[in-house]
């Protein structure tokens, strides 16, 4: 008899948000965050106890996946994050430390959470508008005729990730690499549908990071070919190379997906049929004039052979995800019957290589048209590649957003700490129609305004782990950082030369402010203005488009977790 | 924000011995085999509607809320939903209560708040009532348990459970002539009437009104605005003309999960309206195609196989090996050029095809999307008006008939997924469009995703009515037979009806028909003495010379005026404006409506029944009928309020009040008022119990604010309606005045219900069936 157990009944728990032990979670995770984010970040080694795989790594997708959170709430808001890093790579830890701090500021404010929410979703708007207007003065446009800015875009992002263990010149070596791997996959003639090529990351752990480089076409890799063969491959007469791409298994197995049975009678064998019908498709691949075989599934040895000796060259065991860049790439069409062959799925190559890095060897694809290429990432361990690579995505993801979007915001801390002095600014301004609009009271916005602010403004602050100040100047709005061991009363504009972003330097008397302690006062903000200088090399940029997701996905996500007021948790 | 107030645990839990020896007794030897309990008494009733009100106050209304419900796997499930919530909550099964120790182990789990209950039964019934009632309504779990623990614990404080015959007579007497003859002046309608362009606009406005509100009571309250205006244009490029716009939306409740696309990960203001359909699976084969296109759907694989289950394939060489390969695959490809010559470039298949085919399609240009789920292909077909193509058979290559049309067809990127966008031309009401939902979290789609399909579900009541109680028609058959014995007469009410107006029913006339005329006539004579103003004459006047219509219309106004308005003086008021209707009313109004023959009665100067009402008057002029006549009904809001015409229902399609506690005000008020009338003991009890139970939904509503108290909400309301003026309806939202209705109907019948059980029989039955009627029964 079945074992049957009786239902356990759910548990219910109002009001989670007041129990202590979700504050105390909250703030755990939103403290390891923090500790992560920025160029300075802190690594965290993530192992389990029974050894094996170990990760050091800052990025948030990494920490995310691997961290189990015991709170079912703290389970939305690493969920909310994960998506986000789904969709856009990028920013995932500045959406993670915004939506916590919200959550925390907002909770602690005297104020109903559907008050809260509705004041905050306003702001948001505010902000959003702000954004996306031409007056904003936190983002640059992206011109594409020049590099200046996209190298900016894709420094800042492998900067951030210190877990990478890179060094300056090999940042400088890297930022060209990926930026000239994005140029390979913008395809040359543009039609209606534009649609990006693919950069294809081959990986080869133990080199030197400088010895990363960025080949046009695809590498496969092949650990039978002999290096010191000449490779003879034959072309036709306009001298290409036809290429024959099959996804069907060349095998000569009998596989019989069908139900029912097949009897065989004595002495037939269906195997030497197989055989005898492939080396018919051998025959006619070469009567075609084809020079190069790619199956994505295994090719029979007397195939291989029998091509061989017609001077065909044969790669086989290409995989699945090679499939889509390798059509694309030659113009064939993958074949997937044996019985007919169709001359019009053939494709052409300008050149066929072998290239061999560290102890792997390549077949190396040269296609005429170079929408796909190929990265050849080292890096000195298996960890730290990892890490690389995960990097080197993200700013591919990013140049893609921006190429869509030709946008960036300020980054260093910049672009928060001047959207905070925006919504101060704004939020003094506000007719009073708005807030009957909202249901709520002056005093009310104004406290959610400032929490909505502080929230922003920890962001910034907590790219900064040494312990230095952090103060923000009252005519652009700017976060400056201020270097450890100074004494609190100095006067700033001895101790600080250029703000996060890089884009002011400390000319004027820009009237700074500490970023963090007197919350109490009220601050009197202009309008921040927009810095008139905009040209400036070695600006740290973040992606428009992931960071206003972020900004939203962290508000909308705050606002569900303050929203909540039961958990019932089934317990079956 | 308040907690939900704590949860009342029903009683000390006695040892199971204890209860075991007492069960005992009680039923003797079976006992060991059936546990059995008597029947649950009114108090624990109570206390368990009490309990599960508690639980799930917390989200009712604008400012509820939401419940992230864990389930077992561990995903997470942000809700609002009254019934997700009762799901939630009473998964308990109905046996473990029999099993040694019952639920002690559970107990020790449990951090706060709900507590395992040793008799879960009643709490299953209730939660499964509500809700059927939610299933049926798309609106109202929430509310329905409120109401019910509000109507329990009234009747436990009024003293037992045998009120449960009154609770029909209730219904019937009270609430039936409460909504008719109170609730129905104030209604607002959302439906157009005959202007369409005017009346567009407003339509819009009402729909989006009715959607703003009905989702402020399911998301949260960044959402809802965004939502609502994205559901209204979803409505409105689904179903562009009005009309079909019901069938409309009874298909989009009915289909939502295949119309609408979840993207996580992407703010909320992302979601959008897309033209067309989209099937969540990529192409198997894609190529590009301009202009309009033929599609066809199959449902088997289009490769031939060599042997099928029970089919024997036998070899005799190797040659007819091969040659059979090459037929199959020659075959495959006939067929393919076949489809490309009929110019059909999109395949739709239900099932995996094979590699073959696919390869065959992109040489004959057809694009390919494969694995469809039964439920796509049932909309496609329903959209399309096609059926799916079958090749085989004695000829493959006969004509294709059964071919759609899709205006285009394209991968569309989700989020991070690949889909396939088609553009069907639709051969039903239905404009195929598509719902891209997107939020941060999974949870929060699938929130919003069960809002909208209960939006819709919730919309098509809107197009309902009400029509009169089963007892109201008998009455008028019976009145048109002239009979003189009614079917209700049984009813303890007209019993005494009868024996004050014995005269007056030898006229061969209903005695409920007397009696409005009794109140008319009252009505009539009491307000000129209040007033003071007006002429009693008037009344007089009018009744004599009915022939002159112009003297009628305005006699009858001033009337009005004077407050004595009763419904028959609005009907009349309304009938004299188009008096070219008056015949045909009378038609209808003989037939269906008790108020109306009175009425007819009037215009029609049957004098001698106006005597006689007059001379009633006379005897029965006591104090309190003419304290209730002091209260004047609105004749204001009328004017303003759906054109009353003679159906014979109760509340008419398109019916709408303003959110906000003003239906249940409403109601109790008119409640109240008609109770009063009544001499009946126990159906004047069971009418102050629902009264004052209607008034606990506003006060959940008001629990959170600080500024619109309740009390104050109250006071102005009913203040408003005693000095006959216009109630002050600050909200915005509107609710659909049907589903209100049905709300109380059934949670009248769920008490009944509840009280009618005299005996819970526990049952040791093979487990699997158990839980088989555990998952019919419940939800």
């Amino acid at each position: 008899m079945s074992r049957l157990e009786a239902k356990k009944p759910p548990l219910f728990i109002s009001e989670p948000l007041a129990k202590d032990t979700v504050s105390q979670s909250l703030s755990l995770l939103s403290g390891i965050l923090k500790s992560c984010y920025g160029p300075a970040g802190r690594l965290k080694q993530l192992h389990n106890g029974m050894g094996g795989y170990v990760c050091t790594t800052s990025q948030s997708s990494a920490i995310l996946s691997r961290l189990s959170v015991s709170h079912p709430v703290l389970s939305v808001l690493t969920a909310s994050v994960q998506n986000h890093i789904s969709r856009f790579s990028d920013c995932g830890l500045f959406t993670a430390i915004l939506c916590c701090s919200l959550i925390e500021n907002f909770k602690s404010l005297n104020v109903a959470s559907c008050t809260v929410i509705k004041i905050s979703k306003h702001l948001l708007s505010l902000c959003m508008d702000y954004l996306k207007s031409e007056v904003c003065g936190c983002r640059v446009s992206v011109d594409f005729s020049s590099l200046e800015t996209l190298l900016c875009l894709v420094r800042s992002v492998l900067t951030s990730k210190p877990a990478c263990m890179l060094n300056k010149p090999e940042v400088d070596h890297l930022t060209t690499l990926i930026l000239k791997a994005f140029m390979f996959t913008v395809p040359c003639h543009v039609e209606t549908n534009a649609v990006l090529g693919k950069c294809v990351i081959v990986p080869v752990k133990g080199r030197r990071v400088v010895d990363s480089t960025v080949l046009p076409g695809l590498l496969i890799e092949t650990p039978e070919i002999q290096l010191a063969k000449p490779l003879a491959v034959k072309r036709t007469c306009s001298n290409m190379i036809k290429i024959a791409l099959f996804c069907v298994s060349m095998s000569g197995d009998l596989f019989n997906p069908e139900e029912g049975t097949i009897t065989v009678h004595h002495g037939i064998s269906l195997e030497m049929s197989e055989l005898h019908q492939l080396l018919n498709v051998g025959k006619q691949l070469v009567n075609d004039e084809v020079g190069l075989v790619v199956c994505q599934k295994v090719i029979h040895p007397s195939l291989k052979q029998y091509l061989k000796e017609n001077h065909v060259m044969a790669v086989d065991r290409a995989g699945l995800s090679l499939m889509e860049p390798l059509s694309r790439m030659t113009g064939s069409k993958p074949i997937a019957s044996i019985h007919s062959l169709s001359p019009c799925f053939y494709g052409s190559l300008k050149d066929v290589r072998i290239e061999s890095f560290a102890s792997k060897h390549f077949v190396h694809l040269i296609p005429h048209d170079t929408v796909v290429c190929s990265l050849i990432l080292c890096n000195r361990n298996e960890t730290a590649w990892d890490e690389l690579k995960r990097a080197c995505e993200t700013a591919e993801h990013v140049l893609q957003l921006t190429m869509k979007e030709p946008l960036a915001l300020l980054g260093g801390g910049c672009t928060e700490t001047h959207l905070a002095s925006y919504i101060r600014h704004k939020s003094c301004s506000l007719s009073s129609s708005s807030f009957k609009d909202m249901d709520c009271s002056r005093t009310q916005y104004q406290l959610v305004a400032d929490g909505f602010c502080r929230s922003l403004e920890s962001v910034a602050c907590s790219l900064n782990h040494d312990g230095g100040e952090i103060l923000t100047d009252m005519v652009y709005g700017h976060c400056w950082f201020v270097p450890s061991g100074f004494p609190s009363v100095s006067n700033w504009s001895d101790l600080v030369s250029k703000c996060g972003c890089g884009i002011n330097s400390n000319t004027e008397n820009l009237n700074w402010r500490l970023l963090q302690g007197q919350f109490g006062s009220p601050i009197i903000q202009g309008c921040p203005k927009d810095p008139s200088v905009k040209v400036a090399d070695f600006l740290t940029l973040d992606c428009f488009a992931a960071k206003c997701s972020g900004l939203q996905v962290a508000l909308e996500t705050a606002n569900l977790i303050l929203d909540l007021s039961y958990v019932i948790e089934d317990q079956n | 924000m308040r907690r939900p107030q704590p949860l009342v645990r029903s009683g000390v839990r006695k040892p199971a011995a204890a209860r075991g020896s007492r069960k005992g007794r009680g039923v003797g030897r079976r006992a060991a085999a059936v546990a059995m309990a008597r029947r649950p008494a009114l108090g624990r009733l109570a206390q368990e509607a009490a309990a599960l009100a508690g639980a799930v106050r917390g989200a009712l209304g604008p400012r509820g809320g939401r419940a992230l419900v864990v389930r077992p796997a561990g995903q997470a499930l942000l809700t609002r939903d009254g019934r997700r919530l009762l799901e939630a909550l009473s998964l308990e099964p109905p046996t473990a209560r029999y099993r040694g120790g019952g639920g002690g182990a559970g107990r020790g789990a449990v951090r706060s708040g709900w507590v395992p209950r040793n008799r879960p039964c009643a709490r299953r019934m209730m939660a499964a009532c509500a809700c059927s009632h939610s299933a049926a309504t798309g609106d109202g779990a929430k509310t329905f348990v409120v109401l019910l623990a509000g109507v329990l614990g009234g009747l436990r404080a009024a003293g037992g459970g045998g009120l449960r015959r009154a609770l029909r007579a209730f219904e019937a007497q009270v609430l039936e002539r409460a909504v008719a003859q109170g609730l129905r002046g104030h209604l607002l309608s959302a439906l157009p009437g005959r202007e369409a362009e005017v009346e567009a606009e407003a339509e819009a406005g009402a729909l989006q009104a009715l959607l703003e509100a009905y989702l402020g009571g399911r998301l949260g309250p960044g959402e809802r605005r965004r939502l609502a205006r994205l559901c209204c244009e979803y409505c409105r490029l689904c179903a562009p003309a009005a009309a079909p716009r019901p069938q409309v939306l009874r298909f989009l409740s009915r289909r939502f999960a295949e119309l609408h696309v979840a993207v996580a990960g992407l703010p909320v203001g992302s979601s959008r309206v897309l033209p067309g359909l989209i099937l969540r699976r990529d192409f198997a084969a894609y190529c590009p195609a301009g202009g309009d296109l033929r599609a066809v759907l199959v449902t088997e694989p289009l490769r031939p196989a060599l042997s099928a289950p029970g089919v024997e394939f036998v070899v005799d060489s190797e040659g007819q090996y091969q040659a059979s390969l090459r037929w199959i695959s020659r075959r495959t490809e006939a067929l393919m050029k076949h489809l490309q010559s009929n110019s059909v470039k999109l395949l739709l298949s239900s099932v995996k095809q094979e590699e073959v085919v696919i390869y065959y399609a992109k040489l004959y240009g057809v694009s390919v999307v494969e694995c469809l789920s039964s439920e796509e292909m049932a909309l496609i077909c329903e959209i399309t008006g096609v059926s799916p193509y079958t090749p085989f058979g004695d000829n493959i290559l006969r004509e294709i008939t059964e071919t759609a049309v899709a205006t285009f067809c394209r991968p569309l990127l989700l989020g991070s997924k690949r889909c396939v966008h088609i553009g069907f031309t639709s051969v039903c009401a239905f404009q195929p469009h598509c719902l891209i939902l997107c939020g941060p979290v999974d949870g929060v789609n699938e929130q919003h995703a069960a809002a909208l399909q209960g939006a819709f579900t919730m919309l098509q009541q809107l197009f309902k009515r009400v029509d009169r109680g089963a007892e109201c028609k008998a009455e008028a058959e019976s009145q048109n037979e002239a009979a003189g014995v009614c079917s209700w007469r049984s009813s303890a009410t007209q019993k005494q009806l009868v024996k004050e107006n014995i005269s007056c029913s030898s006229n061969q006339v209903s005695e409920r028909q007397l009696k409005t005329h009794k109140d008319e006539i009252e009505t009539q004579i009491v307000d000129p003495d209040l007033q003071g103003s007006e002429n009693p004459a008037c009344v007089q006047t009018n009744l004599q010379v009915p022939s002159n219509p112009v003297s009628y219309i305005k006699e009858f106004s001033v009337a009005t005026e004077g407050g004595g308005s009763s419904r028959d003086v609005q009907k009349q008021h309304a009938k004299c404006e188009h008096p070219g209707d008056m015949h045909e009313n009378y038609k209808s109004d003989l037939l269906v409506d008790n108020q109306k023959n009175c009425s007819t009665a009037v215009s029609a100067a049957h004098n001698a029944s106006i005597v006689a009402g007059c001379e009633r008057l006379g005897v029965g002029k006591d104090l309190e009928k003419t304290s209730c006549n002091i209260v004047p009904f609105k004749h204001e809001k009328s004017c303003v309020s759906i054109a009353q015409n003679y159906s014979n229902s109760l509340i008419e399609a398109g019916s709408v009040l303003p959110v906000g506690g003003y239906f249940e005000i409403l109601l109790h008020y008119y409640i109240q008022y008609y109770a009063k009338q009544l001499q009946q003991s126990e159906v004047t009890v069971i009418s102050n119990v629902v009264a004052d139970a209607l008034l606990s939904i506003p006060k959940s509503l008001y629990r959170t604010t600080e500024r619109n108290s309740f009390t104050k909400f109250y006071l102005k309301a009913i203040n408003a309606l005693r000095k006959n003026q216009p109630l002050a309806m600050n909200e915005k939202g509107l609710e659909s005045v049907y589903c209100k209705y049905q709300l109380v109907i059934s949670v009248l019948h769920c008490v009944t219900e509840l009280l009618s059980i005299d005996l819970i029989i526990g049952v040791k039955r093979p487990p699997q069936k158990i839980e088989d009627n555990d998952s019919e029964d419940d939800f």
